[in-house]
């Protein structure tokens, strides 16, 4: 089968949001990723009724540095006297949003640019693309933290950063594949018939990078909730909200090592590894259902190549049935995910 | 498979003992616990150590109490009792037009004769005024030595104060050292226009001041505004820097406070020479370290000439984190830490026999400060409130202070009174001012009443409505006041008013308040006795870049600070510092929340002797100048304070 | 063909850098009328007047007295010259010098970081894949199923409270004396390690996940392919086969990887710099915008990209040259 036509096929896949649900809960590993995720945002709506304190009401602090107990099942901050239990509940208000927030941005941006620069090409593709190239050696990081700086320290800036910076990884990716897709006889048919350039990008190329679109929100949000981890920690964030990265800072600097009091650093850890892990199985479970041909390398390997892009140009290599590749030099990567992909 | 099966673990087993040999896979040698010199480690935190030394170049962090080391002003400050000890000089008095010393025959100051003799007026060639000045003669210890084996000078004096007046070449160095009510004038562009320093080789005798042929070189003659004020921060705050060094150097290119020093100028600011009792080891210190040495060449010392500060090297180490330093001295990496801890950690160092805890009591209060006259551009409906004296009474009513010392700061705090002058100043506190003690019930009950007047409507959740609308002040904090605002939120909402935490912004204007952007905001205010002039006119009558961010104007109040500062007579400035504590109190502008006790941390097992000083952590010049190791303690651990009595002794008239 | 391509990649490098300097030049200066107050925050007990006058002198010294686009040329002439400004703390050190003294120690945790993961990603891989399918490649599975969704810096507190709190087997925070009494010995040296020790092993963890999935996929991959199944079949031991035919073009993927790492190598330390206050360049970072000292921050910001961009560029050059598969083509 030619490379476009297993492109095709795989891009008919795409169908509604109901039908990938549907598709995800046969998978084993995306069963486990939504049950995982559909608790965590069950945890997050429900956060009032679950946590027996309110870590944000003041008349409910109780003694400082209290060992876990059966009152306080964490025990409680030696800071402020919260009760850390409750905190780690509320803590998924902030993360959870914020990770999937954004990841939905950046898909939606992603994908306007991604496609726009694929079908119009010329001029547009190229001004896309040289944003895309600046914007991909700037280090987030840093970024972030002179805007915080310069404007204040909130949720904002870091979201913003993130979408602003996020988009062109994904943008990349969709632009490879409208390329093929461009050249496709269902869209020059389409051409032929006198549809609107818009019309075309809207009706026929968009849907087919649907199923792209969605697996990206989901890998890209696990990484920006590690990312927003790192941000919360280094204290970037909104100093009143509470989120685990906060939560980890807070113990950091409150002498949690000092006091013996290891709980207070493991419980946002682990929140932040469920929430994480849940969207990466998602995500990676979604890729598996449409492309059989990769179950067989390991999932983690996917991901890691997904996040630096070069994961498209790999889908297309195991579908060549020719042996001559034709390589390309390797795309200039994005900078790591703040947190740091070290290595 | 057999060989690569050999390989493998042979590959790893040669990885990790190379990894065990280079790291040694033990604890780490720290040079404290194997010195037997008289070393003191000191822990330091804060970002980076400065890598300039000159005293006027910053203000934060231990600069200033290197700075403090490594120089001398001309007297030290006596809190308790508010007389001048000897440092570089050791006498001083006012003097009349003849030079005559206006005192009485005990030797002190005759404030009785100083309105009559003392006082005259010149004209300010700058504003134009006629200003009324006293004329202040000081004798400098003649012992007194530079570290390079220089004698300290009149003409160090002069050189020092005059460059501290002079902005074009000390590039507002002399910002840091309060020197506003000298009349020594200059223009912008660095002509002399008023000249207030009299010196044997500045125009002494010219002007008709005596001055002995044995002591050209250590006299000094200053006008200052007649204020009794004036020569506080003149003597106990201005480091006086060593002329022969600085002034062939400093420049209008070169400034004294320069950002782009040359080499010379780099060189002053890396090698610092000062009077003090220790001197900076450049060779030494480091981005990590500093290390300062005693000064052999000091002039103060005990009675049998051994020196003054018993420690002989102090050894400063940086911290970037709090933490890290506690750990430090938990492990003995250090011997005390110079930073204040928080109550949180007490109970850490409780049951340590090896920690010397110094809970000390505070000089600083939290206030609660309210924006009561906005500039006119940031006058919004809830601002206006504030202006109502019977809502900033209540909201005060409304504080529990008790309740903050003991969750906010867990005990350790002491609460303060409205007047805002401490309980321990016995002889200046006044009990009247102290409106806000007792029964909390009660106050929150009158609270209410008053407020049932101002704002009688109020939404289903009990909070006061103003139009319709809940009234919702914003509390501007640091990221550290977050909990102390959502305490006072609780508190406040007993009386049915929101407050909310706002965040201090990034820009000068949302971070200096006196843009007026705030409706509430938390400040921290010291009011001791060497202050009292300067502050109380800074935080409740001067208008523009000063601490009165709510710009208050207070006729009475006004009235009543102006004549404390400008009598000269001392028995009726403290009688008008107790009678201002009650019209302070009164106003409800700055409501005291607590004052936070200041507790340290120090190890005993190398040093002994520490004491608790009042205000300061464990590393403060008292300790310094008592601690021994404790090997060595059979000698005098002496049981006379180390300050007063001993300076007495050197032959300085105390005042 | 392949000169050209190389000539034309460098020049857009270049205009990227271009591009990235002059964002780094204008962005402390948004939304400032005055970057004056920035550079020299009003100081209390100062009059309006006073502080005019301060704000003047401050322009002059930071040449913000002159029309931005003079600053502008003032900046590139700088930058030619390797200066990178002069920071704000007391003394003015010069950036450049800030960062040559703390560069340093930095290179220490990436460099080693870099090596330990590559060796140990390299051995595991190649582990992995040959024994495909047995416990050894579970293993490997799920370690970096788990590895991958725990921060780093988390798992630098647990090592730091553990091995360093706990245990005492290395110390939980870096001491200052390493730099201060630092000097080219034995003993010296050995204190660096021991400090460096928490942070490389939790900065390596993620780095050996990933190469030592590169490595295997890339040996299975290479393994599959003619000229090493023809080798087996000719009867070549197994330990031949690995060594002189398999891992040496498995290494290719492996070269691209890292070399798309190295250009986030010394920024995405600065998280792990913090929790151990390891002295390199993301601690001077944080320092620099705690006290809020604009031009050390734009700096390091400068350095940073520059360093991505060298990275990034000298990868794909090595790319193109190495792999005498390629050919050049315009589409990208």
């Amino acid at each position: 089968m030619s490379k476009e036509g297993v492109l095709l096929l795989v891009a008919q896949r795409g169908g509604s949001l109901l039908s990938f649900v549907g598709k995800l809960w046969q998978h084993p590993q995306g069963r486990l990723g939504l049950i995982l995720a559909g608790c965590l945002v069950l945890v997050a709506i429900l956060s009032p009724i679950l946590a027996p304190y309110d870590p944000y009401d003041v008349t409910q602090r109780a003694a400082k540095g209290l060992r876990p107990s059966w009152q306080h099942l964490l025990g409680t901050t030696t800071t402020t006297g919260q009760d850390i239990f409750s905190m780690l509940i509320y803590g998924s208000r902030v993360s959870l949003p914020i990770g999937i927030g954004t990841g939905v941005a950046i898909a939606f941006l992603g994908a306007v640019m991604g496609v726009m620069a694929g079908y119009l090409g010329g001029f547009v593709d190229n001004l896309i693309m040289r944003v895309v190239d600046i914007l991909l050696v700037i280090p987030t990081l840093p970024l972030i933290i002179v805007l915080t700086s310069l404007f204040g320290r909130s949720y904002f800036v870091i979201v913003l950063v993130f979408v602003i910076f996020g988009w062109p990884g994904l943008a990349r990716v969709i632009r490879s594949l409208v390329l093929v897709l461009k050249n496709t006889n269902y869209v020059k048919a389409a051409e032929l018939a006198g549809a609107s350039r818009w019309y075309i990008m809207t009706k026929h190329i968009l849907p087919g990078t649907s199923h792209l679109i969605i697996m990206n929100t989901a890998l890209t949000s696990a990484g920006i909730m590690v990312a927003e981890a790192g941000l919360s920690f280094l204290g970037l964030g909104d100093p009143t909200a509470i989120s685990w990265g906060k939560m980890l800072a807070e113990a950091q600097g409150g002498g949690a090592l000092l006091f013996g009091a290891w709980w207070w650093i493991i419980a946002p850890g682990i929140g932040i590894f469920l929430s994480v892990f849940s969207f990466m199985r998602i995500g990676i479970a979604m890729e598996e259902i449409f492309n059989p041909r990769m179950k067989a390398s390991s999932s983690i390997y996917k991901l890691f190549k997904h996040l630096n892009n070069t994961y498209l140009d790999e889908v297309f290599r195991s579908m060549e049935e020719e042996e001559s590749v034709v390589r390309e030099p390797p795309d200039r990567s994005d900078a790591p995910t703040p947190e740091g992909c070290h290595g | 498979m057999s060989t690569k099966r050999r390989f493998l673990p042979a590959c790893l087993a040669l990885i990790a003992g190379a990894a065990l040999l280079l790291t040694g896979c033990q604890k780490s040698e720290y040079p404290r616990r194997t010195d037997e010199t008289n070393t003191l480690y000191v822990g330091v935190v804060q970002s980076s150590f400065p890598t300039a030394f000159m005293p006027w170049l910053s203000r934060e962090g231990i600069a200033p109490t290197i700075a403090g080391l490594l120089y001398s002003t001309l007297f030290t400050y006596d809190d308790d009792t508010g007389r001048f000890l000897p440092n570089l000089a050791r006498q001083w008095c006012y003097v009349d037009a003849q030079g005559r010393p206006i005192v009485t025959d005990s030797g002190s100051v005759d404030y009785e004769r100083l309105e009559e003799h003392g006082v005259r007026t010149l004209r300010n060639p700058q504003t134009g005024q006629i200003e009324r000045y006293l004329t202040v003669r000081i004798e400098l210890d003649p012992r007194a030595r530079w570290s390079d084996g220089q004698p300290v000078t009149a003409d160090d004096v002069y050189y020092t104060l005059d460059i501290a007046r002079n902005h074009y070449l000390s590039n507002h160095a002399g910002a840091l050292a309060w020197t506003a009510d000298l009349l020594h004038l200059y223009s912008n562009s660095g002509q002399l226009q008023l000249q207030g320093i009299f010196t044997y080789n500045h125009g002494a005798v010219e002007q008709g001041y005596p001055i002995g042929d044995t002591e050209r070189d250590r006299v000094i003659y200053l006008h200052v505004r007649s204020v009794l004020g004036a020569v506080t921060s003149l003597f106990t705050s201005v480091l006086i820097l060593p002329r022969h060094l600085w002034e062939p150097v400093v420049s209008r290119e070169n400034q004294l406070n320069s950002r782009n020093p040359d080499a010379r100028l780099q060189h002053l600011y890396q090698n610092p020479v000062g009077s003090g009792p220790y001197v900076l080891d450049p060779a030494a210190s480091g981005p990590s370290q500093l290390v300062l040495r005693r000064n052999e060449l000091y002039h103060l010392t005990r009675d049998d000439g051994s020196p003054l500060y018993t420690v002989e090297t102090i050894r400063l180490i940086l911290y970037q984190e709090l933490n890290v330093a506690i750990y430090a001295v938990m492990q003995g990496h250090i011997d005390m830490l110079s930073a204040a801890v928080s109550p949180n950690y007490i109970h850490l160092f409780e049951d340590r026999d090896d920690l010397f805890l110094s809970v000390a009591e505070g000089t600083f209060t939290q206030t609660l400060v309210f924006n009561v006259n906005p500039v006119a551009g940031e006058r919004t409906p809830t601002r206006n409130l504030l202006a109502n004296r019977g809502l900033r009474q209540a909201i005060a009513l409304a504080i529990d202070s008790e309740m903050l010392v003991r969750v906010v700061a867990n005990g350790a705090a002491t609460r303060v009174s409205a007047g805002l002058i401490r309980e321990t100043l016995t002889d200046f506190y006044n009990p009247n001012a102290d409106i806000f003690k007792g029964d909390y019930a009660a106050r929150l009950e009158r609270a209410n009443q008053l407020l049932d007047q101002i704002l009688p409507e109020k939404d289903q959740h009990g909070y006061r409505l103003l139009n319709g609308e809940r009234v919702s002040f914003g509390v501007l904090g640091h990221p550290s006041e977050i909990e102390l605002i959502a305490f006072l939120e609780a508190q406040l909402q007993k009386i049915g008013i929101e407050i909310r935490y706002q965040a201090k912004g990034s820009s000068p204007e949302t971070t200096y308040l006196w843009t007026s952007r705030f409706d509430m905001t938390i400040q921290g205010v010291i009011f001791s006795l060497a202050n009292v002039d300067i502050m109380l006119n800074a935080h409740f009558v001067a208008l523009g870049r000063t601490s009165n961010y709510g710009r208050l104007i207070h006729p009475v109040l006004a009235k009543g600070i102006e004549e404390m500062r400008s009598t000269l007579n001392l028995h009726r400035k403290y009688q008008l510092l107790y009678e201002l504590q009650p019209v302070i109190a009164e106003v409800f502008y700055k409501v005291p929340l607590y004052s936070p006790q200041v507790i340290s941390i120090a190890r005993t097992d190398r040093y002994t002797g520490y004491e608790v000083v009042p205000g300061a952590t464990v590393f403060n010049s008292t300790n310094l100048q008592q601690i021994r190791r404790v090997d060595s303690v059979g000698g005098a651990a002496s049981s006379e304070p180390a300050g007063e009595s001993l300076s007495q002794r050197i032959g300085g008239e105390a005042m | 063909m392949k000169r050209s391509y190389l000539i034309k990649r460098i020049l857009y490098a270049v205009f990227i850098f271009f591009v990235v300097l002059t964002l780094n030049f204008f962005i402390p200066r948004i939304g400032v009328h005055d970057p004056a107050e920035r550079y020299y925050p009003p100081q209390g007990g100062m009059s309006d007047i006073e502080y005019e006058i301060i704000k003047q002198f401050t322009r002059e010294q930071y040449g913000f007295d002159v029309s931005t686009f003079q600053q502008y040329v003032r900046y590139l002439r700088g930058l030619l010259r390797f200066d990178l400004g002069t920071s704000l703390r007391p003394g003015s050190p010069k950036v450049t010098a800030l960062i040559g003294q703390r560069l340093p120690w930095t290179l220490v945790l990436s460099v080693s970081t870099l090596v330990i993961s590559l060796v140990t990603g390299l051995l595991f891989g190649t582990m992995a894949a040959w024994k495909r399918g047995r416990w050894q490649d579970t293993l490997l599975l799920n370690a970096s199923t788990i590895s991958v969704a725990l921060p780093s810096f988390f798992i630098a507190l647990m090592l730091s409270f553990y091995l360093g709190f706990r245990l005492e087997l290395f110390p939980a925070y870096t001491n200052p004396n390493m730099v201060a009494q630092f000097h080219w010995s034995w003993d010296a040296i050995r204190m660096v390690f021991t400090n460096a020790a928490l942070p490389i092993m939790s900065m390596s963890l993620g780095g050996i996940i990933s190469y030592s999935q590169t490595t295997r996929n890339s040996v299975i991959a290479v393994t599959n392919e003619d000229y090493v199944v023809t080798a087996r079949a000719k009867g070549l031991s197994q330990a031949t086969v690995l060594y002189k035919h398999v891992l040496r073009n498995a290494l290719l993927p492996l070269a691209t990887r890292i070399g798309m790492n190295i250009g986030g190598l010394i920024g995405g330390a600065i998280i792990i710099e913090q929790v151990f206050n390891w002295p390199g360049m993301g601690t001077l970072f944080l320092e620099a915008s705690s006290t809020k000292d604009y031009p050390l921050m734009m700096g390091i910001m400068l350095f940073l990209s520059a360093f991505a961009i060298l990275a990034n560029l000298v990868t794909e050059l090595l790319y193109v040259i190495l792999d005498p598969r390629v050919t050049v083509g315009e589409k990208r």
